[in-house]
Formats: C-alpha cells, sequence, structure tokens
C-alpha cells in the first residue's frame, strides 16, 4: 500500500515537474513558434536595432545644427549640447534662399503630385478595367516606361524642350506629369491599376445600369473610392518630386528661382575663415534639415493613412 | 436585334476607353518614345547645337567603337566593378526588406511606431540628404573594423571580388537605407495573403516554419520578382553612379551612345532576372 502510494506521489510529482517545463516551454516558444517570447525579443532585437540606424543620422542632424561654438569644440559633448545656438539654422535658411526655394518646391511638388494623380489614375483604371485598341502593346510600354532610367531620355528631351522655349521654366516638370508621366509616373499608373483591377465589378454595373457614362463612372465613383491609392500615389509623389534634383538640374540652368534640391547642393558656406570651417558640417546638417523638414511633416500628418492605403492597394501583383 | 445593340454597346465602349487612355499614349509618344528613339539616333551621329538649328552628321558606329575598345576607361574601370557592386547589393536589399516586412507584420506591442519609423527612409533617401548622411561617415557598421572584416577579405579573394564586397559591407547602412520602397511593397503584398489560409494550415497542423515556406513565400514570389526589378531600376539610377554622373548635355553623340550601351547593359540585367525568377515564380504558384 505504502508502496503504492509512494510510486503515486512520485508521479504527480514528475507530473507537476513535466506541466512546470511545458508552462516554461509555452512561454518561451508559445503554442505557435511566432507567439512565444523568444521570437518577440529576437523580432525587438532586430526592428530596434535597425530603427536605430534608421534615426541615428537623423538625431545626428539635429543634434549637430544646434551646436555653437562651445559645444563643438567641447569633447564631452556628444549628442546632446550644452546650449542650443540658433545660428547655424539661420544662416542655412538665408543660403537656401529658404522663403524663394520653399515655395518653387513646393509649387512644383504639388503640382506635379496633383497632375500624377488625377492623370496616372485615368491610365491606371483604363488598363485595369476599360477594353481599348492594342491594349496587351500599351501595357508592355507601360513596363518599359518604368524600366527606363531617366537619364537615356533626357538629353533629347533638353534638345526639345529648347526647341519649344521651355528651358529655364517650370514646364519640363509639370507638362509630363499632366499626361501621366512625369518622375516615376509608371510605378503609380501600376499601384492605380493594380488598386482599380481588385475592386469588385458590381459597382461601375450598377452605374452603368442607370446610364452613367464611362467618365461619370470613373470620376463620380471609382476615384472617390481610391482614396487609399490617392493617398498612397500622392505621398510618394510629393516626396520623390520634392527630393528630385536631376531634372531640375537639367533643365533650369540659369535660373534664378531654384527648388530646395538644388539650392542644397549649390549653397556652399564660407570656407575660408577658422570658423566657417568648423561651422561647416553644422550649416549642412541645418541646410539638409530644412530641405527635409516640409515632406516630413507632410508625412508625419497622413502617416496613418498612408500605411492604411499601402496595406489596402496590395500595390501591384 | 439583342446581338446588335450588344455590339454597339462593346464598339462604343471600345472608343469611349480611348479617351481614358489617350493623354497617357500622348505622353508616352511624347516623352518617352520620341525621346528613346530620338536619343539613339544621336549615338550614331555628331550632334552640333548653333545659332540657325542642330546639325547632325553621320559618324557610323564610332562612338560605340570609343566605349567598347579603344578608349574603354569608363566602361572597364568604372562601370563593371560598379555592376560587381549592384549583384551584391541586389540580393541583400531583397532578402532584407522582406525580413523586415515579414517582422513588421506581426502582432506586437509598439508595431505602429516602428512601421513609422520604417517608411522614414522613402523620404530621406530619394535626396541630396543622404549623401551629406553618408559624407559624416554614418554609413558604416561598428563591428566591421572590431573584427576587421575588410582586411580578412582582402586576403582571402581575389581583389577584383574582394573590393565590390568591402565598399558594399562599407556602406551598409545605405544598403539599408535603400530599401524603404521595398519594405513597402512587401508589407502590401503580405496584406493579399488571406489569414484563412493560415487558419486552414494550422488545424491541419502545420508549424510556422513550415507555414513560412509553404505558404507565405511563395505568395510572395511575384513581389519578391517586383522588388527585384524595381530595386535594378533604383540602384542603376543611384546618384552615385559613374556613368549617370557623366550624363550632362555638353557632348551629345557620345553621350547618348555610352547612355545606350548602360541602359542595354541594364535591359540584359533585367531579362535575367525575370528568366530565373519569372521560372521560380511560375513553378511556386502552380506547387500551390
Amino acid at each position: 500500500m505504502e508502496k503504492v502510494l509512494n510510486v503515486l506521489r512520485q508521479r504527480q510529482q514528475q507530473f507537476g515537474l513535466l506541466k512546470w517545463a511545458e508552462r516554461l516551454r509555452l512561454l518561451l516558444v508559445g503554442r505557435e513558434a511566432d507567439k512565444g517570447l523568444l521570437f518577440r525579443i529576437f523580432i525587438y532585437i532586430v526592428l530596434i536595432e535597425t530603427a536605430y540606424l534608421y534615426l541615428n543620422p537623423i538625431l545626428y542632424m539635429i543634434s549637430n545644427m544646434v551646436k555653437g561654438l562651445d559645444d563643438l569644440l567641447d569633447p564631452t559633448v556628444n549628442w546632446i549640447p550644452k546650449a542650443i545656438y540658433w545660428g547655424h539654422l539661420k544662416e542655412a535658411w538665408e543660403l537656401l534662399n529658404y522663403p524663394s526655394s520653399f515655395g518653387v518646391s513646393f509649387g512644383l511638388s504639388i503640382g506635379a503630385s496633383l497632375f500624377q494623380l488625377v492623370a496616372c489614375a485615368m491610365a491606371g483604371y483604363a488598363f485595369a478595367r476599360v477594353q481599348f485598341p492594342f491594349k496587351r502593346f500599351w501595357f508592355a510600354c507601360l513596363i518599359f516606361t518604368f524600366v527606363i532610367p531617366p537619364q537615356v531620355t533626357v538629353l533629347p528631351l533638353i534638345i526639345m524642350y529648347r526647341e519649344v522655349g521651355w528651358i529655364d521654366t517650370y514646364f519640363p516638370m509639370l507638362v509630363p506629369a499632366l499626361f501621366g508621366h512625369g518622375l516615376k509616373g509608371a510605378l503609380y499608373v501600376i499601384i492605380y491599376r493594380q488598386f482599380f483591377s481588385i475592386l469588385p465589378k458590381e459597382l461601375e454595373e450598377a452605374a452603368k445600369i442607370d446610364g452613367a457614362s464611362l467618365y461619370r463612372v470613373f470620376f463620380k465613383v471609382m476615384l472617390p473610392i481610391a482614396t487609399p491609392a490617392i493617398v498612397v500615389v500622392f505621398l510618394f509623389s510629393f516626396v520623390w518630386n520634392w527630393n528630385d534634383s536631376y531634372f531640375p538640374m537639367m533643365f533650369l540652368f540659369k535660373m534664378q528661382d531654384v527648388p530646395l534640391s538644388i539650392a542644397l547642393v549649390k549653397a556652399t558656406g564660407d570656407l575660408t575663415t577658422e570658423e566657417g570651417r568648423l561651422f561647416a558640417q553644422s550649416i549642412d546638417m541645418a541646410k539638409s534639415f530644412l530641405a527635409v523638414m516640409p515632406p516630413l511633416v507632410l508625412y508625419l500628418f497622413t502617416q496613418r493613412w498612408f500605411v492604411e492605403g499601402v496595406e489596402r492597394t496590395g500595390l501591384v501583383e | 436585334m439583342n446581338g446588335w445593340i450588344r455590339m454597339k454597346n462593346r464598339m462604343s465602349q471600345r472608343y469611349e476607353g480611348i479617351f481614358l487612355i489617350l493623354p497617357w499614349i500622348i505622353g508616352f509618344l511624347l516623352f518617352v518614345s520620341f525621346p528613346l528613339l530620338y536619343s539613339l539616333y544621336m549615338s550614331f551621329h555628331n550632334v552640333r547645337i548653333t545659332g540657325t538649328g542642330i546639325l547632325h552628321e553621320y559618324v557610323g558606329t564610332k562612338y560605340y567603337n570609343n566605349i567598347l575598345f579603344q578608349d574603354g576607361g569608363v566602361f572597364y574601370d568604372q562601370l563593371l566593378p560598379f555592376l560587381r557592386q549592384v549583384l551584391f547589393m541586389i540580393p541583400i536589399i531583397v532578402i532584407f526588406s522582406f525580413m523586415i516586412s515579414i517582422m513588421l507584420n506581426q502582432k506586437f506591442l509598439g508595431r505602429g511606431l516602428f512601421r513609422a519609423v520604417f517608411f522614414l527612409p522613402v523620404i530621406f533617401s530619394s535626396g541630396n540628404v543622404i549623401e551629406r548622411f553618408l559624407s559624416q561617415g554614418r554609413g558604416q557598421l561598428g563591428f566591421l573594423e572590431q573584427f576587421s572584416i575588410s582586411t580578412a577579405l582582402t586576403q582571402y579573394l581575389p581583389a577584383s571580388w574582394s573590393t565590390p564586397i568591402v565598399s558594399v559591407l562599407n556602406s551598409f547602412v545605405l544598403i539599408l537605407w535603400y530599401s524603404g520602397v521595398q519594405i513597402l511593397l512587401f508589407l502590401a503584398g503580405r496584406q493579399t495573403i488571406s489569414a484563412s489560409v493560415y487558419e486552414a494550415a494550422r488545424i491541419d497542423g502545420a508549424n510556422p516554419w513550415e507555414m513560412f515556406w509553404k505558404i507565405t513565400l511563395p505568395a510572395m514570389m511575384p513581389f519578391v520578382l517586383l522588388n527585384t526589378i524595381y530595386t535594378v531600376v533604383d540602384l542603376f539610377t543611384f546618384p552615385g553612379n559613374p556613368i549617370i554622373a557623366s550624363v550632362n548635355p555638353t557632348q551629345y553623340g557620345p553621350t547618348s551612345a555610352l547612355i545606350w550601351v548602360y541602359f542595354l547593359i541594364i535591359l540584359l540585367f533585367m531579362g535575367l532576372v525575370m528568366l530565373l525568377l519569372g521560372r521560380a515564380v511560375r513553378v511556386t504558384t502552380q506547387t500551390r
């Protein structure tokens, strides 16, 4: 009797131990491997590490921008300056001719991105849902356009624009966008095409039965429900047009009012004095900060819709 | 009668559709195909711009000859090393962004915050700002110097391969910066796999490891193809690229020839990628 009880007790103890081990295993590895603590920790380590790599230069930029002479010379000051110095920002503001270049950049980016927003949507919708002659051929052309580097066509474009007198005007940045081309236009057409092709067909059919024309269907039914795609395209287009310095550099030779991306390259501080050399880096950082601030602010405000939009467009097949 | 109406409808639909696509087609002819053909034409001609007009003088394949055989400096000394570097960067960018997007797709605390951070590269990497960061020495990884990996590589590999590898490692952070759009594309692609597939697999007793290889990866193959193409396009129009830097409106003929050689290399690259990955896409979608 005693023996039997002993065996039973032992077994219970073993069982209890097993249960604990099982519980620990569940905690660490989880019922499925992607739910456990170990996996969580792994994800956090990788993501925090990479996020740090992304944030490091940005933080460095901001910290260096507000360092005064004392902080720059002080070896104990690494990240956080002892006093905030606004001189660099002020100087960068003047070097960049900020109000004017900001205005040019803003006008160009908003204009081009709004044009692309509508024109690429039309083309994308046509590729997704509408029949037209030689559709497969034109689709191949679309893919081809996506692949061509802008450098292949830039020289003939310069000659072409010179012939029509568009050099040193803003037309070369705006008119192609109006036709659904321009900077990375093909990518936006592809994004829209993908979005429209996964929408249910019933919507358009209902509108067509009610007698609406294709244009009414597009502008009144399809475009309004394309908000996720619109947000994605608008933000991409705005940011890329804002940052682009290649086309403005090629098409604006002797223009006074240049966009920020050009001003950033052109404007250099005074490097002849000791102080100027010492400050050069800080002023550079201040300039970068001023140049990148507007799209960053725009992104902060639209980020919610943007993330959602990316998830819902399914982008490209 | 009914058939006639249907035909008429179809016809009007055809013509209606044309007006939606027409602006794009006009734009394509004006801003893409015409410049493309013209640049091909220019690469065989000596182009001079005078006060009265543009003069074209036929020179045959002289410029191509120059670039490829006689004066191959730009081509062999600058372009080929760059291509080797690109060869390393493409898989790193694609695999890295794939991993990150899979992780960002998990449910965990602070996901929104991380996602916001991982979209930052899109804003920063397309402009001149990124070059400023790199010139401040912000593009290096600490452990490379610590374990003197670059010296080990140069010892054990021939110089023609170790140099691009070392420069890739040195600009690793830059590579991470250039994967912003790819992360977005993968994240969007991941949303197209419905949760019910995973549910079914779970009920059948598949573990996450199997699910990744049998469900996630095959379904993501088209996106891998797309991202590889995007990365190739992106890297080949990289500002630091030796060929891109030499395109300026001084010598129209020779530059056009150079850019066409370059363009054909890109197309070759693209074709190779499509061939390799396209087959993989087909195989995986068949087994699914």
